[in-house]
């Protein structure tokens, strides 16, 4: 996906910093419905729809990004990618396309081609960006109260905390017994991070004759990531044939099978096990190699204590070096065919039946001592777990098509009519034990406590639609769409929607042909409706029980189940949107214009509405919420220099991006996304969605102030934060927006010079207008790491007198000693302020060079069965040119989901890349 | 014509599409569900209700304090309102233990034959509301649990009063239901097949049961001792003529594996053990006292930080020096200001004993005979049951006996001696007298009750006992103790009710609004 980054108006690609085989986030045109639901736009392999299937790092449930399914597809299979816009790709693809569709052909070989082979080959090596030296102090050391620890029960409580003595080089007890000079060792994280690398070879063989083609490739990925031991292998088969049986009958098949290890994908954006949290969590003083070499202590096997929040911050080396592990294996067959019948040489008719099967299979394991410095539970077996989880899903798509187009004179008529049914089939299996018998031994045989269950689902939606492009001389357009879905998650009573579109362009240019300075010229406009059961799940409507796999005391027990009430009465929800458009060539098209403007409604949207758990349940699913997205989209492209040899093309491209929440389906006007801190795992703020205000908004407390907007304090000079009397926070308890996380301005820049063979990329893109939290910056103010820390004892300074006034507004003159109770409290309190900032930026994103020596070889004499050589060399993520975000790269946020939206927590930092690539074609 | 044949082709294949959403309920049906269930086994997995937390309602009571404040462990320990440290009781009750009663009550709706559970349960239900109310005041009562059978997704709240009249006619009535010829609850934990002592059958299991209501019964009618004596008198006079618990065989209690099953304080003391303290005050109490107890309480670690490696700590009660109330860490690390100071990564002072009394496998109490021997002392002393100060020293007595014999069902213990009670009896503090006897009574209460945290703080805020130091640390109580907790922060967004329910305690939802027998 990074090849459309930044290139398409209206698409927002962000990749995370995740490891080797992370998931991107991908959102057209804004995020259509609130977090929970699929947001991504719907990927179209050769008619095979599959969802993006992002699995991100979502915080507690889940600290490891297990990738996408785009990993599925091979780049270098690609033949053409479209990206689909508007919710009139719904009428193809239903409502899975509600939030457009990106189209994907494979190559299938060109007929009367004669055989080739085709190899590519790329190696791509990365590290890590460090901006660590903007915020990190690196003049005192570890220790609380002012104090270096004496002792090494001191040291072990010590180690998150930089609160002691000023760094004086002299020995000083750490962790492991040891003493060390007490002197800064900054940026541990970066020396803990390895290069990554990956090397990818692609080797295809392709054919044609007169009545059909092939092409058939195989690709080889090897990588690893910057975290140690994060290794993300690949395989991919691919196959594309067409044949044509007779003159009217055609056929033709995709295959694509995909076999992918992702080994030990990093633990982020948590609190517990992961090397972003510890090292950006602990103290200068103590070097990595105290952390690597004494990581077991060497009394019981368990982890060695390095600092008193063991358990949420844990030494990375010890895991590494004892044997825990993740992998995830993962095998994927997508296949396609499609028979075509012209039965006249104006109507034809189509079959087509996609099968896509995924097996995939994890298995990982805690060990005993990590996270704590006593391997036993209570009842004197180890701790630690084994878990293996194997799904297993099936997904059909069967599809019919019978078009036509006909000529009437000036009119035009192309018309096609079809049906569609989506089935689905997924079963899990889960297994885990814990508390083991024998030490070191991480299976199910072992564990005294064992669970397993079995997860199932069906679900089908079958589709009839149809359309019309009716044409007036070449000049005028119309299309006619109109589509009607039945769900089987959904209350049969509720369970079918019709949702039409009708669109029309006038080719303006076709009246102008005197204008020479006009190419082409097309004004459009669009509206459209769709459709979706999107977050309603199969079985939402049922209540059911839970037996408690283990008997109490001989007896059994059971509880109801889940956190949603139930609710059989759910519809499907609708997305409206109208778009005009302007599409210019002009001078030679020299110059190229491309304008849209958009307005998306989302009504009825299916959301987990919270509810008083007094109720018995937390949430409910409920049909209420409604939201608008809204925007701009431009691509300018120019070509101020053509000669002969040399050609200059630049291209711009934006999109303003307005949202605004209409409807959270209760009376409050405000609902709660998520309370970060109250995940257990996280510590600052929340997300809401609030009528009236733009989507993904970020809440915290703030400082509490008075009229004149000071800043009050305790009579102790204490902080304070706002609360439920604040103004604007009554039914928040004090939570206030600070902004929103979806950037207003999407966009970049890119240039291509093109001399001779030699082809030469510079992109620049931006992300302006949003609002990020920053954890990061949180834990290291309270535990004393960040320079902000360094208030209050800075030379000369004996506390601190925080700048604000008592409640009679006189200044405040207290002097504050214990700077780590008073810093913790920005996290008890949940105040927000120091750690909000914008999460704009402008990067220098890639640059390459590419050259065609396809000709140059082929002057070789011995060499001209060589039909094709170029060879390219790029590098990614160059410098960043502008981000308001001190410390952090503001784009590596953990999640590429939409539920941790703007909440910076311990991200893997942002890489930079290298990449040279090789391809030959015989 | 063509075009005709097209358009049958056409329907057909629309009707083969198109109608295909016959089997869709079918498809919709998860054949692997459990959508059906006795409600017996959903009424055994509701009975462990919410018995408090150590840094709630045990730091209010002072029996406990974490000292410090690194950020996420501010709460009572320095008069905080913190929303995490309020919610347990709530969230633990409502869309848990209450959630299961509701249901299972709803599935027993028209069933005549299992009246013996309905008892239960309506019993039960009733035991869980007193906490909730002793807890938050006006919680939602009539209306909770019914998100499901009548669609109510924000429940009124109900006055705190009213709710307590309808618990009295909750438990009353579902004791005159109790049939000992009905049916036998197999599935009881407290009482059933399987309990720790088992009833042969439904009469032996109704007769603890009516202790058990009873009891529950004293116990409500002596909430309102501050408030109106006259109908605390009644119903505990009611109570006592029904029969309340006589022996520690009729307690509400369960023991746990440890393993599969475990008391869930211990994991909170185990895991960052160096923040987890016993207070002064209630170390000091055991101290004063000489009491036999003290020693599976209380222990001093080499390392506080690392309490789970260390299985043999010194446990001798002369050696423990409990946390003192309303101090941080960095004072009391500090000896010059008179604290103990640092002990390996912690504090030099005493916790809880992890091997013992904080066990994995330590019992869980509800409702026991120590606490109801006390509630009738002190209804003795009052006049309120017959025998005055002579039948109040019997009740006393036997139940720090009683207590005291509760010990043996922890492990790592021996049985605390004949002679070893009646010297403790005979302490001064200790000894029952006409004077300090609501003191005495209620300490006991107190000490007997550092297992249920919910009836620690409720019976502390009624009596008044024993006479505790507020917590000074800052003057967010004005000088006072907590005297309820504040609502879930999540019930001001998610529940329209919220806001009447503020008005009604007095405006604010804060930590000293009164509960209605408080005041």
């Amino acid at each position: 996906m990074e090849s459309l980054e930044g290139r398409v108006a209206g698409l927002n690609i962000t990749p995370p910093a995740a490891g080797a085989g992370a998931s991107t986030q991908i959102r057209l045109r804004g995020q259509a419905a609130f977090a929970g639901a699929n947001n991504a736009p719907l990927i179209v392999i050769n008619g095979l729809p599959m969802d993006q299937g992002a699995r991100p790092a979502d915080g507690a449930g889940q600290q490891r990004d297990r990738g996408d399914n785009l990993q599925n597809i091979n780049p270098d299979d690609i033949e053409t990618m479209t990206v689909l816009k508007g919710a009139t790709a719904a009428a193809l693809y239903g409502s899975r396309a509600a939030n457009g569709a990106i189209i994907i052909t494979t190559k299938s070989g060109q007929k009367g081609q004669g055989i080739g082979v085709e190899f590519t080959s790329s190696f791509t090596s990365s590290k890590a960006l460090n901006f660590l030296d903007e915020i990190q102090q690196t003049e005192y050391g570890i220790g609380q109260s002012g104090a270096k620890p004496l002792t090494q029960g001191q040291a072990q409580s010590q180690g998150q905390f930089g609160f002691g003595a000023r760094l004086d080089g002299t020995p000083v007890m750490n962790f492991d017994g040891v003493m060390r000079p007490y002197s800064a060792n900054p940026s541990m994280l970066y020396d803990f991070l390895q290069q990554g690398t990956n090397f990818t070879n692609t080797i295809g063989l392709s054919g044609g004759h007169a009545n059909g083609s092939f092409r058939v490739s195989f690709s080889n990925v090897d990588a690893e990531g910057i975290v140690p031991l994060n290794e993300y292998k690949k395989r991919i088969f691919n196959a594309g044939i067409n044949h044509d049986f007779n003159k009217k009958l055609k056929l033709q098949l995709n295959i694509n099978y995909a076999n992918e290890n992702n080994i030990n994908p990093p633990q982020i954006g948590t609190q517990g096990d992961g090397p972003v949290n510890f090292f950006n969590r602990m103290g200068v003083s103590t070097p990595i190699e105290a952390y690597r070499d004494n990581a077991k202590n060497p009394v019981n096997g368990a982890e060695y204590k390095t600092n008193g929040f063991l358990g949420t911050i844990n030494n990375p080396y010890y895991p590494i070096q004892n044997g825990q592990y993740y992998k995830d294996v993962r095998n994927r067959f997508l296949g396609t065919a499609t028979l075509r019948y012209d039965i006249t040489d104006w109507l034809y008719a189509q079959g087509r039946f996609n099968y896509d099967y995924l097996n995939s299979f994890s298995e990982w394991d805690r060990l005993s001592g990590t996270g704590t410095d006593n391997p036993f539970q209570g009842d004197g077996t180890y701790k630690g777990s084994y878990n293996l989880l194997q799904d297993i899903s099936t997904d059909i798509n069967a599809d019919y098509l019978i078009g036509g187009n006909k000529q009437f004179g000036k009119f035009s008529v192309d018309a096609s009519f079809g049906g569609n049914t989506w089935r689905t089939q997924w079963q899990r299996m889960d297994q885990s034990s814990s508390n083991f018998v024998v030490a070191d031994l991480y299976s199910i045989a072992n564990g005294t406590i064992q669970n397993q269950s079995y997860g199932f689902n069906r679900t089908r939606v079958n589709s009839l639609y149809g359309w019309a492009e009716l044409g007036y001389n070449g000049m005028f357009y119309l299309n006619l769409t109109g589509r009607n879905d039945w769900f089987s998650v959904l209350n049969p009573a509720n369970n079918s929607l019709f949702y039409p579109s009708v669109s029309g362009s006038f080719i303006f240019s076709e009246l102008l042909t005197n204008q020479t300075w006009l190419n082409y010229g097309k004004l459009r406009g669009s509206w459209a409706k769709v459709g979706s059961s999107n977050g309603v799940n199969p079985y939402d409507g049922l209540l059911t029980y839970s037996i408690n796999p283990n008997q109490f005391n001989g007896q059994t027990l059971a509880t109801v189940n889940g956190n949603l009430a139930p609710n059989p009465n759910l519809q499907p929800f609708v997305v409206t949107e109208q778009e005009i458009g302007l599409e210019m060539r002009m001078f030679n098209n020299k110059v190229l214009v491309d304008l849209a403007a958009f307005h998306k409604v989302t009504t009825d949207q299916i959301l987990n509405v919270q509810i008083s758990n007094t109720s018995g349940y937390p949430e409910s699913k409920q049909n209420t919420a409604s939201l608008r997205n809204s925007g701009l989209e431009s691509l300018i492209q120019v070509t101020p220099i053509e000669t002969g040899n040399f050609k200059w093309v630049s291209s711009w491209n934006n999109t303003y991006l307005a949202t605004e929440v209409l409807d959270v389906g209760n009376d409050t006007g405000t609902l709660l996304v998520l309370y970060f801190n109250g995940t257990g795992n996280e510590f600052l703020g929340e997300l809401r969605y609030t009528e009236g205000m733009p989507m993904n908004q970020l809440y915290t407390r703030t400082y509490l102030r008075n009229a004149n907007g000071e800043i009050l304090v305790t009579p102790s000079g204490g902080l304070r934060a706002t609360d439920a009397n604040t103004p604007g926070a009554e039914l928040t308890n004090g939570f206030l927006p600070v902004g929103s996380s979806i950037p207003k301005y999407t966009g970049g820049w890119n240039n291509t010079f093109t001399y001779k063979k030699l082809s030469v990329g510079v992109f620049i893109d931006y992300k302006l207008g949003g609002t990020v939290l920053s954890s990061t910056h949180l834990n290291m103010l309270r535990q004393g790491h960040s320079i902000l820390s360094l208030e209050g004892r800075r030379e000369g300074e004996n506390g601190l007198t925080f700048p604000g006034v008592y409640d009679d507004g006189t200044p405040n003159t207290s002097v504050v000693t214990n700077l780590q109770g008073f810093y913790a409290n920005y996290r008890n309190l949940q105040i927000g302020d120091p750690f909000t900032y914008k999460s704009d930026f402008v990067k220098l994103r890639s640059v390459s060079l590419s050259y065609n020596l396809t000709d140059a070889i082929r002057s070789i004499g011995a060499l001209d069965f060589v039909k094709g050589l170029s060879v390219s060399a790029s590098a990614r993520n160059l410098a960043i040119l502008y981000k308001d975000l001190p410390g952090l790269d503001p784009e590596a946020i953990q999640s590429s989901g939409d539920l941790r939206a703007g909440y910076e927590n311990s991200s893997l930092p942002t890489a930079r890349s290298f990449n040279f690539s090789l391809n030959v074609k015989f | 014509m063509k075009s005709k044949k097209q358009y049958i082709l056409i329907f057909c294949v629309l009707f083969l599409f198109g109608a295909c959403d016959t089997d869709f309920v079918e498809i919709n049906t998860n054949p692997y569900a459990v959508t059906d269930i006795d409600p017996a086994i959903l009424f055994a997995g509701a009975q462990r209700t919410h018995l408090g937390t150590y840094g709630a309602e045990h730091t209010i009571v002072q029996q406990f304090v974490n000292p410090y404040n690194q950020g996420a462990t501010l709460g009572f320990n320095f008069n905080a309102d913190i929303d995490g440290v309020n919610n347990p009781m709530w969230d633990n009750s409502y869309p848990a233990t209450i959630r299961n009663m509701v249901q299972a009550m709803t599935l027993l709706e028209g069933n005549t034959q299992r009246v013996n559970l309905l008892s239960m349960i309506r019993i039960w239900k009733a035991q869980t509301f007193m906490g909730l109310v002793d807890t938050y005041a006006d919680v939602p009562y009539f209306e909770a649990g019914k998100a499901v059978s009548e669609g109510i997704f924000s429940p009124v709240y109900d006055d705190d009063a009213a709710i307590y009249d309808d618990l009295y006619k909750e438990i009353t009535e579902a004791l005159a239901a109790f049939n000992t010829s009905g049916d036998f609850v197999s599935a009881d934990l407290f009482y059933g097949a399987n309990a720790e002592i088992p009833s042969a059958n439904a009469t032996a299991q109704v007769a603890k049961w009516k202790k058990l209501g009873n009891s529950l019964l004293l116990r409500l009618g002596m909430r309102y001792s501050k408030i109106n004596a006259a109908k605390a008198q009644a119903i505990v006079g009611e109570a006592l003529a029904g029969g309340v618990m006589t022996s520690n065989d009729d307690n509400a209690y369960v023991k746990y594996d440890g393993s599969t099953f475990v008391q869930a304080t211990n994991n909170n003391l185990r895991n960052f053990s160096q923040f987890n303290y016993a207070a002064e005050p209630f170390v000091d109490q055991m101290k004063n006292t000489n009491d036999p107890r003290g020693k599976f309480i209380f222990a001093t670690f080499a390392d506080p930080g690392q309490v789970g490696s260390e299985p043999n700590p010194d446990t001798n009660l002369a050696n423990q020096f409990g946390v003192p109330v309303g101090v941080d860490e960095v004072a009391l690390a500090n000896t010059g200001l008179g604290y103990r100071g640092t002990r390996g990564g912690g504090l030099n002072y005493s916790q809880y004993n992890i091997w013992v009394a904080s066990s994995p496998a330590a019992p869980d109490f509800w409702v026991t005979y120590a606490q109801t021997s006390l509630l009738l002392a002190e209804a003795a002393k009052r006049g309120w049951v017959p025998g005055g100060d002579a039948q109040a020293k019997i009740y006393y007595d036997n139940a720090i006996a009683a207590d005291m014999a509760v010990f043996s069902l922890y492990p790592g213990t021996t049985p605390i001696s004949g002679p070893e009670v009646t010297a403790y009896l005979a302490e001064p503090g200790v000894a029952y007298n006409a004077t300090d006897a609501l003191e005495l009574i209620n300490t006991q209460y107190w000490i007997v009750s550092f297992r249920n945290g919910t009836e620690a703080f409720a019976n502390f805020r009624r009596s008044g006992f024993p006479a505790l130091t507020p917590n000074t640390y800052n003057n967010d109580l004005q000088g006072g103790f907590a005297r309820r907790m504040t609502y879930p922060d999540r019930e001001g967004s998610s529940n329209v009710n919220y806001q009447a329910a503020v008005a009604a305690i007095g405006g604010s939802d804060n930590l000293t609004a009164r509960v209605f027998w408080d005041n």
